[in-house]
Protein backbone atom coordinates (compact mmCIF):
# COMPACT_ATOMS: atom_id res chain seq x y z
CA UNK A 1 0.00 0.00 0.00
CA UNK A 2 1.27 3.81 -0.82
CA UNK A 3 0.28 6.78 0.33
CA UNK A 4 -0.51 10.04 -1.52
CA UNK A 5 1.08 13.42 0.17
CA UNK A 6 0.60 17.04 0.87
CA UNK A 7 3.37 19.71 1.48
CA UNK A 8 2.18 22.89 2.43
CA UNK A 9 4.83 25.53 2.99
CA UNK A 10 5.44 28.73 1.09
CA UNK A 11 8.63 28.06 1.00
CA UNK A 12 9.65 25.70 -1.80
CA UNK A 13 12.95 24.41 -0.35
CA UNK A 14 11.48 23.69 2.70
CA UNK A 15 8.86 21.86 0.41
CA UNK A 16 12.00 20.06 -1.88
CA UNK A 17 13.68 19.57 1.15
CA UNK A 18 10.41 17.68 3.04
CA UNK A 19 9.76 15.90 -0.39
CA UNK A 20 13.58 14.75 -0.32
CA UNK A 21 12.99 13.14 2.96
CA UNK A 22 10.27 11.30 2.40
CA UNK A 23 11.49 9.57 -0.86
CA UNK A 24 14.62 8.59 1.09
CA UNK A 25 13.16 7.49 4.56
CA UNK A 26 11.25 3.79 3.55
CA UNK A 27 7.95 5.75 3.75
CA UNK A 28 5.77 3.88 0.73
CA UNK A 29 4.66 7.80 -0.81
CA UNK A 30 2.71 7.33 -4.39
CA UNK A 31 2.18 11.10 -5.24
CA UNK A 32 3.40 14.10 -3.71
CA UNK A 33 1.19 17.31 -4.04
CA UNK A 34 2.68 21.13 -3.09
CA UNK A 35 0.66 23.72 -2.03
CA UNK A 36 2.24 27.25 -0.83
CA UNK A 37 -0.49 27.84 1.60
CA UNK A 38 -3.87 26.32 2.91
CA UNK A 39 -6.02 28.29 0.49
CA UNK A 40 -3.75 26.51 -2.40
CA UNK A 41 -4.00 22.86 -0.27
CA UNK A 42 -7.41 23.40 -0.08
CA UNK A 43 -7.51 23.43 -4.37
CA UNK A 44 -5.01 20.63 -4.30
CA UNK A 45 -7.77 18.53 -2.01
CA UNK A 46 -10.62 19.31 -4.00
CA UNK A 47 -9.09 17.22 -6.70
CA UNK A 48 -6.98 14.81 -5.47
CA UNK A 49 -7.05 11.70 -3.02
CA UNK A 50 -4.11 12.84 -0.49
CA UNK A 51 -3.46 10.56 2.61
CA UNK A 52 -1.59 12.12 5.15
CA UNK A 53 -0.79 16.07 5.01
CA UNK A 54 2.26 17.91 5.99
CA UNK A 55 1.70 21.64 6.70
CA UNK A 56 3.64 24.93 8.19
CA UNK A 57 2.30 27.04 10.23
CA UNK A 58 3.54 30.47 9.61
CA UNK A 59 2.07 30.88 5.78
CA UNK A 60 0.46 33.64 3.87
CA UNK A 61 -3.40 34.46 3.08
CA UNK A 62 -4.19 30.86 4.73
CA UNK A 63 -1.85 29.77 7.85
CA UNK A 64 -1.91 26.16 9.20
CA UNK A 65 -4.24 26.87 12.08
CA UNK A 66 -6.69 27.68 9.58
CA UNK A 67 -6.03 25.17 7.01
CA UNK A 68 -6.93 22.80 10.17
CA UNK A 69 -10.20 24.87 11.02
CA UNK A 70 -11.17 24.18 6.75
CA UNK A 71 -10.22 20.74 7.13
CA UNK A 72 -12.21 20.02 10.25
CA UNK A 73 -15.36 21.57 8.58
CA UNK A 74 -15.11 19.10 5.62
CA UNK A 75 -16.93 15.70 6.09
CA UNK A 76 -14.45 14.65 3.49
CA UNK A 77 -11.54 15.57 4.27
CA UNK A 78 -11.67 15.77 8.36
CA UNK A 79 -10.05 12.52 8.80
CA UNK A 80 -6.86 12.84 6.63
CA UNK A 81 -3.75 12.87 8.90
CA UNK A 82 -2.11 16.22 9.06
CA UNK A 83 1.65 16.93 10.70
CA UNK A 84 2.48 20.26 11.30
CA UNK A 85 5.84 21.46 10.64
CA UNK A 86 6.63 24.59 12.04
CA UNK A 87 9.15 27.20 14.32
CA UNK A 88 6.69 28.13 16.89
CA UNK A 89 7.08 25.18 19.28
CA UNK A 90 5.31 26.19 22.43
CA UNK A 91 3.44 23.89 24.36
CA UNK A 92 0.12 26.20 24.12
CA UNK A 93 0.80 26.75 19.79
CA UNK A 94 1.45 22.85 19.99
CA UNK A 95 -2.12 22.03 21.80
CA UNK A 96 -3.43 24.62 19.90
CA UNK A 97 -3.05 22.36 16.73
CA UNK A 98 -4.11 19.55 18.48
CA UNK A 99 -7.25 20.58 19.98
CA UNK A 100 -8.00 22.13 15.90
CA UNK A 101 -6.98 17.98 14.41
CA UNK A 102 -3.64 17.99 14.02
CA UNK A 103 -2.14 14.58 14.23
CA UNK A 104 1.29 15.09 14.66
CA UNK A 105 3.74 18.14 15.12
CA UNK A 106 7.60 18.68 13.92
CA UNK A 107 9.53 21.76 15.35
CA UNK A 108 12.26 23.27 12.79
CA UNK A 109 14.84 22.77 12.63
CA UNK A 110 14.55 18.88 12.13
CA UNK A 111 16.56 16.41 11.19
CA UNK A 112 15.46 13.78 8.24
CA UNK A 113 14.78 11.04 11.29
CA UNK A 114 12.46 12.84 12.91
CA UNK A 115 10.23 13.71 10.02
CA UNK A 116 10.54 9.84 9.09
CA UNK A 117 9.47 8.85 12.81
CA UNK A 118 6.41 11.02 12.83
CA UNK A 119 5.45 9.69 9.51
CA UNK A 120 5.23 6.15 10.46
CA UNK A 121 3.61 6.84 13.66
CA UNK A 122 1.29 9.14 12.35
CA UNK A 123 -0.03 6.85 9.47
CA UNK A 124 -0.22 3.84 11.54
CA UNK A 125 2.55 1.85 9.77
CA UNK A 126 5.67 0.40 11.12
CA UNK A 127 8.98 0.72 9.26
CA UNK A 128 8.73 -3.07 8.23
CA UNK A 129 5.45 -2.48 7.55
CA UNK A 130 3.09 -3.90 9.43
CA UNK A 131 0.26 -1.64 11.42
CA UNK A 132 0.96 0.12 14.70
CA UNK A 133 -1.88 1.56 17.14
CA UNK A 134 -3.82 4.29 15.98
CA UNK A 135 -3.01 7.34 18.44
CA UNK A 136 -2.16 10.90 18.11
CA UNK A 137 1.14 11.77 19.13
CA UNK A 138 -0.68 14.16 21.32
CA UNK A 139 -1.00 11.08 23.32
CA UNK A 140 2.52 10.68 24.01
CA UNK A 141 2.69 14.58 24.70
CA UNK A 142 3.21 16.04 28.38
CA UNK A 143 2.37 19.60 28.11
CA UNK B 1 23.22 42.14 32.58
CA UNK B 2 22.99 38.42 33.46
CA UNK B 3 19.58 38.66 31.18
CA UNK B 4 21.54 40.38 28.55
CA UNK B 5 24.64 37.27 28.57
CA UNK B 6 21.51 34.66 28.74
CA UNK B 7 19.76 36.21 25.71
CA UNK B 8 23.03 36.27 23.38
CA UNK B 9 23.49 32.78 24.29
CA UNK B 10 20.24 31.67 23.33
CA UNK B 11 20.07 33.55 20.60
CA UNK B 12 23.80 32.04 19.78
CA UNK B 13 22.81 28.67 20.47
CA UNK B 14 19.61 29.05 18.26
CA UNK B 15 21.76 30.12 15.29
CA UNK B 16 24.37 27.03 15.51
CA UNK B 17 21.54 24.60 15.43
CA UNK B 18 19.85 25.98 12.12
CA UNK B 19 23.18 26.05 10.80
CA UNK B 20 24.34 23.13 11.65
CA UNK B 21 20.98 20.72 11.44
CA UNK B 22 19.22 22.75 8.33
CA UNK B 23 22.44 24.06 6.34
CA UNK B 24 25.23 21.56 7.43
CA UNK B 25 27.53 25.09 8.04
CA UNK B 26 29.32 25.02 11.10
CA UNK B 27 29.86 28.76 12.57
CA UNK B 28 32.54 30.74 15.09
CA UNK B 29 31.67 33.71 16.14
CA UNK B 30 34.35 36.45 15.27
CA UNK B 31 35.13 40.19 16.35
CA UNK B 32 35.61 41.76 12.60
CA UNK B 33 32.40 43.42 11.09
CA UNK B 34 32.08 43.13 7.03
CA UNK B 35 29.93 44.26 4.03
CA UNK B 36 27.42 41.73 3.59
CA UNK B 37 24.93 40.88 0.27
CA UNK B 38 22.14 40.39 0.91
CA UNK B 39 19.56 40.73 4.47
CA UNK B 40 16.33 38.70 5.33
CA UNK B 41 14.21 39.82 8.65
CA UNK B 42 11.52 39.02 10.57
CA UNK B 43 9.64 40.15 13.32
CA UNK B 44 8.07 38.81 16.46
CA UNK B 45 5.51 39.77 19.24
CA UNK B 46 4.01 38.04 22.09
CA UNK B 47 5.20 38.89 25.26
CA UNK B 48 8.73 40.40 24.49
CA UNK B 49 8.65 41.81 20.89
CA UNK B 50 11.54 42.77 18.57
CA UNK B 51 12.90 41.99 15.55
CA UNK B 52 15.58 39.68 13.75
CA UNK B 53 18.07 40.37 10.69
CA UNK B 54 20.30 37.83 9.04
CA UNK B 55 22.99 39.51 7.09
CA UNK B 56 25.32 37.19 4.76
CA UNK B 57 27.72 37.10 2.02
CA UNK B 58 26.98 35.64 -1.56
CA UNK B 59 29.14 32.59 -1.01
CA UNK B 60 27.43 31.56 2.55
CA UNK B 61 24.02 31.77 0.80
CA UNK B 62 25.11 29.81 -2.01
CA UNK B 63 26.67 27.26 -0.26
CA UNK B 64 23.24 26.63 2.19
CA UNK B 65 21.46 26.57 -0.94
CA UNK B 66 23.87 23.57 -2.31
CA UNK B 67 23.95 22.27 1.17
CA UNK B 68 19.98 22.33 2.03
CA UNK B 69 18.94 21.16 -1.35
CA UNK B 70 21.46 18.74 -2.63
CA UNK B 71 22.35 21.01 -5.76
CA UNK B 72 25.49 21.67 -7.49
CA UNK B 73 26.17 25.08 -8.33
CA UNK B 74 24.87 25.42 -11.74
CA UNK B 75 21.48 24.61 -9.38
CA UNK B 76 21.51 27.56 -7.39
CA UNK B 77 19.11 30.15 -8.56
CA UNK B 78 18.06 33.83 -6.82
CA UNK B 79 14.90 32.41 -6.06
CA UNK B 80 16.12 29.43 -4.14
CA UNK B 81 18.70 32.01 -2.80
CA UNK B 82 15.74 34.25 -1.42
CA UNK B 83 13.50 31.33 -0.21
CA UNK B 84 16.68 29.10 2.22
CA UNK B 85 17.90 32.60 3.64
CA UNK B 86 14.58 33.53 4.72
CA UNK B 87 13.64 30.01 5.68
CA UNK B 88 16.93 30.52 8.36
CA UNK B 89 15.73 33.76 9.98
CA UNK B 90 12.40 32.05 10.60
CA UNK B 91 13.73 29.17 12.14
CA UNK B 92 15.86 30.97 13.97
CA UNK B 93 13.73 33.68 15.31
CA UNK B 94 11.20 30.70 16.22
CA UNK B 95 14.33 28.42 17.77
CA UNK B 96 15.11 31.17 19.80
CA UNK B 97 11.50 32.00 21.08
CA UNK B 98 11.58 28.63 22.01
CA UNK B 99 14.57 28.70 23.78
CA UNK B 100 13.58 32.05 25.50
CA UNK B 101 9.87 30.37 27.03
CA UNK B 102 8.27 27.67 25.43
CA UNK B 103 5.34 28.21 27.66
CA UNK B 104 4.43 31.39 26.33
CA UNK B 105 2.61 31.90 22.99
CA UNK B 106 4.55 34.31 19.98
CA UNK B 107 3.58 35.50 16.54
CA UNK B 108 6.15 35.34 13.56
CA UNK B 109 6.16 37.79 10.79
CA UNK B 110 6.27 36.35 7.20
CA UNK B 111 10.24 36.82 6.65
CA UNK B 112 10.98 39.53 4.11
CA UNK B 113 14.32 39.31 2.07
CA UNK B 114 16.51 42.27 0.37
CA UNK B 115 19.41 41.99 -1.97
CA UNK B 116 21.43 45.18 -0.47
CA UNK B 117 25.01 45.46 0.98
CA UNK B 118 24.86 46.30 4.52
CA UNK B 119 27.11 46.20 7.68
CA UNK B 120 26.18 44.80 11.32
CA UNK B 121 27.71 48.13 13.19
CA UNK B 122 25.33 49.68 15.33
CA UNK B 123 26.16 52.78 16.66
CA UNK B 124 22.74 53.37 19.24
CA UNK B 125 24.40 53.17 22.73
CA UNK B 126 21.49 53.43 24.06
CA UNK B 127 20.17 49.84 22.88
CA UNK B 128 23.14 48.38 23.79
CA UNK B 129 21.12 46.63 26.66
CA UNK B 130 18.59 45.67 23.49
CA UNK B 131 20.53 45.01 20.93
CA UNK B 132 22.48 42.19 20.23
CA UNK B 133 24.79 42.24 16.94
CA UNK B 134 26.58 38.98 16.29
CA UNK B 135 29.65 38.38 13.46
CA UNK B 136 30.08 34.81 12.29
CA UNK B 137 32.78 32.86 9.81
CA UNK B 138 32.51 29.53 8.60
CA UNK B 139 34.58 27.93 6.03
CA UNK B 140 31.41 28.86 3.16
CA UNK B 141 30.74 32.54 3.82
CA UNK B 142 30.56 34.79 6.32
CA UNK B 143 27.21 35.84 8.37
CA UNK B 144 25.76 38.23 10.71
CA UNK B 145 22.85 38.45 12.72
CA UNK B 146 21.12 41.29 14.64
CA UNK B 147 18.23 41.38 16.96
CA UNK B 148 16.21 44.00 18.81
CA UNK B 149 14.25 43.12 21.91
CA UNK B 150 12.20 44.98 23.90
Amino acid sequence: MSFNVLIVDDSGSMRAIIKKIITISGFAMDQCFEAGNGKEAMEVLSENWIDIIVSDINMPEVNGLEFLDQLKKNETLKEIPVIMITTEGSAERMQEAFNRGAKGFIKKPFLPEDIKKILFQVIGVSENGGYSEDKTIADECDF
Amino acid sequence: MGDTVKIKQLLMNAIFEVFEKMFFVFLEPVEEDVNYDMIASINFAGPVSGNIDILLTNDLADAMVQNMLSVDEEGVTQKLIEDCVKEAVNMIGGNFLQKYDSSKVFDLSIPTFRNESAMLTNNDAEAADTTWSLPFESSEGLLGVKMSFS
